[in-house]
């Protein structure tokens, strides 16, 4: 039992680090969860259709795509040089911009790409394939959305930096490299294969 | 894991922060409590109007009837009929039994089991709690729209709830009032899962929490997992009916490029069948500990009891596939799908045999909490046997949608989670209101329960299996079924008699809570954390963080003096 007593109480930071990991995992499971599904749905599409695209749809322009590719890339990169010199405990606000600067270049690279598709004929209502490019790339876009809040949100966060600041950082860093991550599959397997 | 130690935080005073916007898991487990026995009792009343529909079609539904349905005089129209078994549906399953198991039990039990001083998130605990708020709203609010609520079933196949289906509003508001609610869930689990990973007392390892938390904690496991899988098909169907989408729309070319219903199934099910599981855990977990706690004994082989729980977990994934056997699915598949179903059979006969364990020779005591229990051992383990007859493919193509699923879903979703609710509640009504609830009428209320709901369900597999279908408005108008007129009009009287007992039971929580007996701390003479600590519990719980020293179900120690039990932070007495 001493060496239980011994443990009891643990500082702040620590238990803080640790149910925010744990925390971040299962959120991002959970999150994990709802785009599998999408591309579960994706595959079965994909799989069981004698030709690909379907019904005689052209394959959207992968210039754009591509655009979106860079852009949320360089943004994780700056984000994680950003969360290596805060953690270290030199307030880096230079890269945390960049990061979000380039997170809402990738949001203007897909209204365009939007745009782009109208104008190719492709609409919401042009069938399968154009249902799975709406729709995919309008939720992950809500997410991304609601990860430049979370951005926006890091500078007051930063301004009282404590101990807590190094845990939200990297909270943050996980959620915004988790949708890096989930955009690279949605390219790779929507628009590229 | 390091344990953490959260601080004490001065009570709340105003009236807002107190009671309505508070932080403290008991206040939004109390919220919870209240939130779904309001919607069991609209739920409820929408089974009523079900059952007297098919046994007394044509004739007007007593009393609220001709306010309810002006335009026929009382009797409920068909379009309104389809609306009601959907809504009942819904309601019963997301308004009700996981606001009352998860909601209310989830927030109530954690902390004070394992010692803590509340939710490690107590703000995305509120959240979680104003979101369901809101997702009620909005389905309470799709009942009003143009042309009614959703009427596509709880399971909204498509092309039911497609626009070809159901052109009106109701069913989107739907969509969005579950994805909302899955939102608040997936928030709870989140808070549940971080909370017993990381603030458990020290001392108390995974197997000394007590079989309540374990449940409650695959519980929250399967919501984090599978809740999410909803949310997206829920997503897609609304950009089907909003925006044009044609996920699952098979139209004119359907060879090529268009969508499929049949995903929709798959989707809905691979969260289906873990969300039946979600439901039943922490009735088991609560049923397992009070089995223990009231037999005087510890729980036979609890550490099997737990690991078999988390097999069921782990295996409640890979059988979505029962559900669909009447889909053309190809007969490998269903082959394999039987037999992964049929795996289950194992772990739930080891905590079954578990159960009956417990109660081999205890000294039982027949207070209302465990004639509950009793009663989930009796009705969990008539409905599990009856699952067998559903997943085994060549009986499942006969009896697939008939009554006989009706019965055998509500005997072990229905039945038995309400049973473990209605246990966990008396149970713990000491420690949420530090008064007693009623045992006379606790008792005639478990009595008269039993006699409706097996009236109730037994009679509604017989009508299954004797052909009659599911969601249908009348079936007396098939030549064949009209035998089975006497038999509806049974179990719509088993019904109403089943309603009426739930009176007694809001009676006795409304009067106990300002007039029953002051309970003492340790009413049941029970050993877990929260008993340790005062009637109604403090605002910050634990005076001092607990430390466990034993398992949490040492009852009956022959060493012991003077008592039969001991509290888990006691140390284990020896000869
Ligand atoms: C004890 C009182 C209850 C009675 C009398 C009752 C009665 C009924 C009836 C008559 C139906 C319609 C069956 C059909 O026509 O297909 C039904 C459906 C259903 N009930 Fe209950 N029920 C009760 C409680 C519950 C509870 C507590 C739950 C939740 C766990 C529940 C879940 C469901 C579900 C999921 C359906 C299927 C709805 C659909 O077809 O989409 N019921 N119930
Ligand atoms: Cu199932």
């Amino acid at each position: 039992m001493n060496e239980v007593m011994s443990k009891t109480i643990v500082t702040a930071k620590d238990g803080d680090k640790i149910i925010s990991s744990v925390a971040m995992i299962v959120t991002l499971v959970s999150f994990g969860m709802l785009f599998l599904t999408l591309m579960m749905a994706f595959a079965m599409f994909r799989i069981t259709a004698p030709v690909w695209p379907p019904a005689g749809m052209t394959r959207p322009d992968l210039f754009l795509p591509t655009l979106s590719t860079v852009m949320i890339f360089l943004s994780s990169f700056f984000y994680t040089k950003f969360e290596k010199n805060t953690v270290a405990g030199n307030v880096d606000r230079q890269n945390l911009t960049a990061t979000l600067v380039l997170g809402l270049a990738f949001m203007l690279s897909q209204f365009l790409f939007w745009n782009h598709l109208k104008s190719q004929g492709i609409y919401v209502s042009s069938g399968v394939f154009a249902s799975i490019i709406y729709a995919f790339t309008w939720i992950h876009a809500a997410h991304i959305v609601a990860g430049l809040g979370l951005l926006v949100w890091l500078y007051s966060a930063l301004k009282s930096a404590d101990k807590m600041t190094s845990v939200k950082v990297s909270s943050v860093g996980k959620f915004w490299h988790f949708l890096g991550i989930v955009w690279l599959i949605m390219f790779v397997t929507i628009f590229v294969l | 894991m390091a344990f953490f130690e959260q601080e004490i935080h001065d009570a709340p005073t105003t009236f807002l922060s107190k009671y309505v916007f508070s932080f403290d898991h008991k206040v939004i487990a109390k919220q919870f409590l209240w939130y779904g026995i309001a919607f069991l009792g609209i739920g409820g009343m929408m089974a009523l109007m079900i059952r007297w529909t098919l046994a007394f079609p044509g004739q007007a539904f007593p009393v609220i009837g001709t306010l309810l349905f002006p335009n026929t005089n009382g009797v409920v129209p068909p379009d309104t009929y389809a609306m009601l078994f959907t809504l009942h549906g819904t309601i019963m399953i997301f308004y009700a039994i996981t606001p009352i198991l998860i909601g209310a039990f989830g927030n109530f039990c954690i902390p004070l089991m394992i010692g803590a001083r509340d939710m490690v998130f107590p703000t995305l605990n509120m959240l979680s709690f104003w979101l369901a708020v809101l997702s009620a709203l909005l389905l309470l609010v799709s009942l009003f729209t143009p042309l009614g609520g959703a009427a596509g079933g709880w399971t909204s196949y498509p092309t039911l709830s497609t626009l070809i289906g159901s052109a009106g509003v109701g069913q989107t508001l739907w969509c969005l009032a579950l994805f909302v609610l899955g939102v608040s869930s997936t928030m709870g689990a989140v808070n549940y899962i971080a909370t017993i990973i990381t603030l458990r007392a020290p001392g108390m390892g995974y197997f000394d929490m007590p079989l309540t938390v374990w449940g409650l904690w695959l519980t929250a496991v399967l919501n984090a997992i599978f809740l999410p899988v909803l949310g997206a098909g829920l997503l897609l169907l609304t950009f089907d009916r909003v925006f044009g989408t044609t996920f699952f729309l098979a139209g004119a070319a359907a060879t090529s490029g268009s969508g499929d219903p049949v995903l929709f199934q798959h989707v809905f099910w691979i969260f289906g069948h873990p969300e039946v599981y979600i439901l039943i855990l922490p009735a088991w977990g609560i049923v397992s500990d009070l089995l223990s706690f009231f037999s005087r004994k510890p729980a036979f082989g609890a550490k099997s009891t737990a690991l078999s729980m988390t097999s069921i977990t782990i295996l409640s994934t890979l059988v979505y596939g029962h559900h669909m056997y009447s889909g053309q699915m190809s007969p490998l598949l269903t082959q394999s799908f039987m037999m992964l179903t049929m795996t289950i059979s194992i772990p739930s006969a080891v905590f079954f045999a578990n159960w009956l364990g417990t109660l081999w020779k205890g000294s039982l005591r027949f207070q209302t909490p465990m004639l509950f229990s009793l009663g989930v051992v009796f009705v969990f383990g008539l409905g599990g046997l009856t699952g067998l007859y559903l997943a085994t493919v060549s009986t499942d193509l006969y009896l697939h949608d008939t009554y006989f699923v009706v019965g055998h879903f509500h005997y072990t979703m229905a039945a038995s989670v309400l049973l473990g609710g209605f246990a966990g509640t008396y149970f713990w009504f000491p420690k949420m209101f530090g008064r007693m609830m009623n045992e006379a009428l606790g008792k005639w209320h478990f009595w008269l329960s039993m006699l409706g709901l097996n009236g109730i369900f037994m009679g509604m597999m017989v009508i299954g299996h004797a052909g009659m279908h599911r969601r249908i408005y009348n079936p007396f108008v098939y030549e064949f079924l009209q035998n089975l007129i006497p038999l509806n009009m049974f179990i719509t009287y088993s019904a109403l008699l089943m309603g009426s007992a739930q009176l007694l039971f809001v009676y006795n929580f409304i009067h106990s809570m300002y007039k029953g007996p002051v309970a003492s701390q340790n009413p049941w003479e029970v050993g877990t954390l929260e008993w340790t600590i005062p009637s109604p519990a403090p605002h910050y719980n634990f005076a001092e963080i607990p430390v466990v020293k034993c398992g949490p179900h040492e009852y009956g120690n022959p060493n012991l003096k003077g008592k039969d039990f001991q509290y888990q932070t006691e140390e284990l007495v020896k000869a």
